[in-house]
């Protein structure tokens, strides 16, 4: 994996200190350098850096990150200072920063530094959200792939869909792709990999919407364990704004590590007309230990109809919690779109069904605004 | 003595997708087996959340945990005396239901599982088990017990269709015999436009070994009633089809104008004829 460096740095004498580190590695490529940040945010493009150096010694270093992170979707930014700003430190990645440096550095400590970042990252803005449900056959499939279609149109942002479905993962059936490599070997590499070689396992939908496709047979199960899950599922975060999971059925070690690594768990059924309103109750028992339990678990029922805000609360009262979503029944719809290899959201225009997986999406998101195809 | 070395038969229900009839079907089977005069008990090994209780109204019945606790206390432990008895019209046979706990869902063993049907099928004529789609340890295991495997498919959608393939392709490469797994086609009817024939030619390579039609009115109320199709009186086209999956799979030619009402029953099943 070769990093291509861009240095934006105000400080000259730092500038040229940093461009003879980078230069000094195997492995990383000066790709420029400016001492202006805003020559950078108007030029750097043409370089197509995937790592940024960005010196934060200066007033305005929140919003400058802001402004490159946007610039710069694909590539991951490292701070620099000449002092540990603990307090800033958090702003800077919640603005979107991978990492932060002390200034200056030796070429050992910088290429360390990297590697940690690239590993484990820093806490970052992302939002990781599982999709969980007691028993099979809850829409769970064809949700994610619709709602990562929504969130990567209507935010723009980076967003990525991991099919930990170990079994029969539909995923990429559902998006049409034939995978060069699933989550088998993402797993089996983690501890090898950087954030952006971890990209390369994933398959691109959309300019910003990627899936890490599942195991191709069965069989296979066993060879995902459960620290290297969860280590790819944290370096996810520094590779996309949204990371969408769509876990087995029922609880198993991957899915209790999946909900547990979240920030949201979807708990999902479908009506059917059978027990699955208790299952579903009996299935959020298991997760009142959790404090947050009403900010981290969120109801999603499919196959609903009326789809109506009435039904929505009246589930909810009858249930006694929150139904967060409601999703409707549109079976012909849904089915003809997977078996075209087609996702639901972009068959059928403006369907009952695109505009509640939209409400959803803004829901997340909640700053953007879904339009229906 | 001789009780010892009778194996009875064990009939597992297998699928790859969700919610395509195991359950109901596998009662079904368990109660036409009963009404035939077999002494039948029907184990959910749907553990986490299993709908046999469910779908019998037998909530609170003795489960598999119940089962495995037992044994684990007496290796010789009759289940039969713990099971609970579904009963409707004279026909009864025996329930062990999904655990109760999730917790004891979680923790409970294949070894467990094994004990407990080697177990019931040292006293039962026929035992049947109802299982979650995936190829787990645990159903590794009851597949391995099992005399027959029913793979039950319905033909819905591509990804359905996929991982039917998947999961028969599966079950090919663990070698068992060819007649010991038995291809069975749910919904036949249901809406879709994918053509049953080419899910068989293309698909499975070989053709269902028996079709169960369509009828989402008679299954849903069978589940509202806590009913058994096959031990109610009216006769639709799914209870007849049900009643001829048991008739190929106990080599008896299946009538229709049998007395439904009044079940043939032997009394022990055949085993106790043979070495009474």
């Amino acid at each position: 994996m070769l990093y291509n460096v861009l240095i934006v740095e105000r400080n000259r004498l730092y500038l040229e200190k940093m461009a003879a580190v980078i230069q000094s590695l195997p492995g990383f490529e000066l790709a420029a350098r400016f001492q202006e940040p805003l020559e950078a945010l108007g030029q750097g493009k043409v370089f197509k850096p995937n790592l940024i150096l960005l010196d934060i010694d200066m007033d305005d270093a929140s919003s400058l990150v802001k402004d490159f992170t946007e610039e710069f979707p694909k590539a991951s930014i490292v701070c620099t200072g000449e002092k540990w700003q603990g307090d800033s430190a958090s702003h800077f990645v919640k603005a979107g920063a991978r990492g932060y440096l002390i200034k200056p550095f030796t070429a050992n400590e910088f290429k360390s530094a990297i590697e940690s970042f690239a590993k484990s990252g820093m806490e970052s803005a992302s939002q990781v959200l599982t999709f969980f449900s007691p028993k099979g056959k809850s829409g769970k499939t064809t949700l994610v792939a619709s709602l990562a279609l929504a969130l990567a149109r209507t935010t723009g942002e980076q967003v990525g869909v991991i099919d930990a479905d170990l079994q029969f993962c539909d995923m990429g059936l559902f998006f049409n792709l034939d995978p060069a490599s699933t989550i088998v070997e993402a797993v089996r590499d983690i501890n090898f990999l950087s954030p952006i070689s971890l990209a390369s396992y994933f398959c691109e939908v959309e300019p910003n919407l990627r899936v890490l496709c599942g195991t191709r047979n069965p069989s296979l199960i066993d060879r995902v364990d459960i620290p290297s899950f969860e280590a790819l599922i944290k370096m996810s975060r520094s590779l996309f704004r949204y990371v969408l999971i769509d876990v087995p059925s029922g609880f198993c070690p991957t899915s209790i590590a999946a909900a547990e690594m979240s920030d949201t768990t979807y708990l999902m059924t479908m009506l059917s007309g059978t027990y699955e309103l208790q299952h579903l109750s009996r299935a959020r028992e298991m997760f009142q230990d959790w404090e947050d339990i009403d900010e981290r678990l969120k109801v999603v029922i499919t196959r609903v109809s009326p789809c109506s805000e009435k039904e929505r609360q009246r589930l909810s009262n009858d249930l006694g919690y929150s139904v967060e979503a409601i999703i409707p029944n549109e079976y012909k719809l849904v089915s003809e779109a997977a078996n075209a290899g087609r996702i639901a959201l972009d068959v059928g225009g403006a369907s009952l069904f695109s505009l509640a997986v939209g409400r959803l999406a803004e829901s997340i998101s909640l700053h953007h605004h879904w339009e229906a195809p | 003595m001789i009780e010892d070395k009778i194996s009875g038969v064990v009939i597992t229900f297998f699928s790859t997708a969700s919610a395509v009839g195991k359950t109901l079907i596998s009662i079904n089977m368990a109660a036409e087996l009963a009404r035939q005069g077999y002494r039948v008990c029907l184990a959910d090994f749907d553990l986490q959340f299993g709908d046999v209780a469910n779908y019998l109204q037998m909530q609170g019945s003795t489960t598999v945990y119940n089962a495995g606790q037992r044994l684990a206390e007496n290796s010789d432990y009759p289940l039969e005396e713990l099971a609970s008895v579904c009963t409707y019209n004279d026909v009864s046979f025996g329930v062990l239901a999904a655990p109760e706990e999730l917790s004891q869902a979680y923790n409970f063993t294949a070894d467990t599982a094994e004990r407990i049907v080697n177990r019931l099928r040292m006293h039962y004529d026929y035992v049947i088990i109802d299982t979650t789609s995936m190829f787990s340890v645990l159903n590794l295991t009851l597949l391995d017990l099992s005399t027959i495997i029913t793979f039950l498919g319905v033909v819905d959608f591509i990804p359905t269709i996929k991982n039917m393939k998947i999961g028969n392709e599966t079950l090919q490469s663990l070698n068992y015999d060819a007649n010991k797994i038995r291809l069975v086609l749910n919904r036949s009817d249901s809406a879709t436009q994918l053509s049953i024939r080419e899910v068989e030619e293309k698909t499975l390579g070989s053709s269902f070994y028996h079709v169960l039609s369509n009828d989402f009115h008679a299954a849903n109320e069978s589940v509202q009633t806590g009913i058994p199709l096959v031990l109610r009186k009216n006769n639709n086209q799914l209870t007849k089809d049900l009643r001829q999956l048991v008739a190929l799979y106990t080599n008896h030619t299946y009538q229709e104008d049998a007395d439904f009402d009044e079940p043939t029953r032997k009394s022990g099943g055949w085993f106790s004829k043979l070495f009474s």
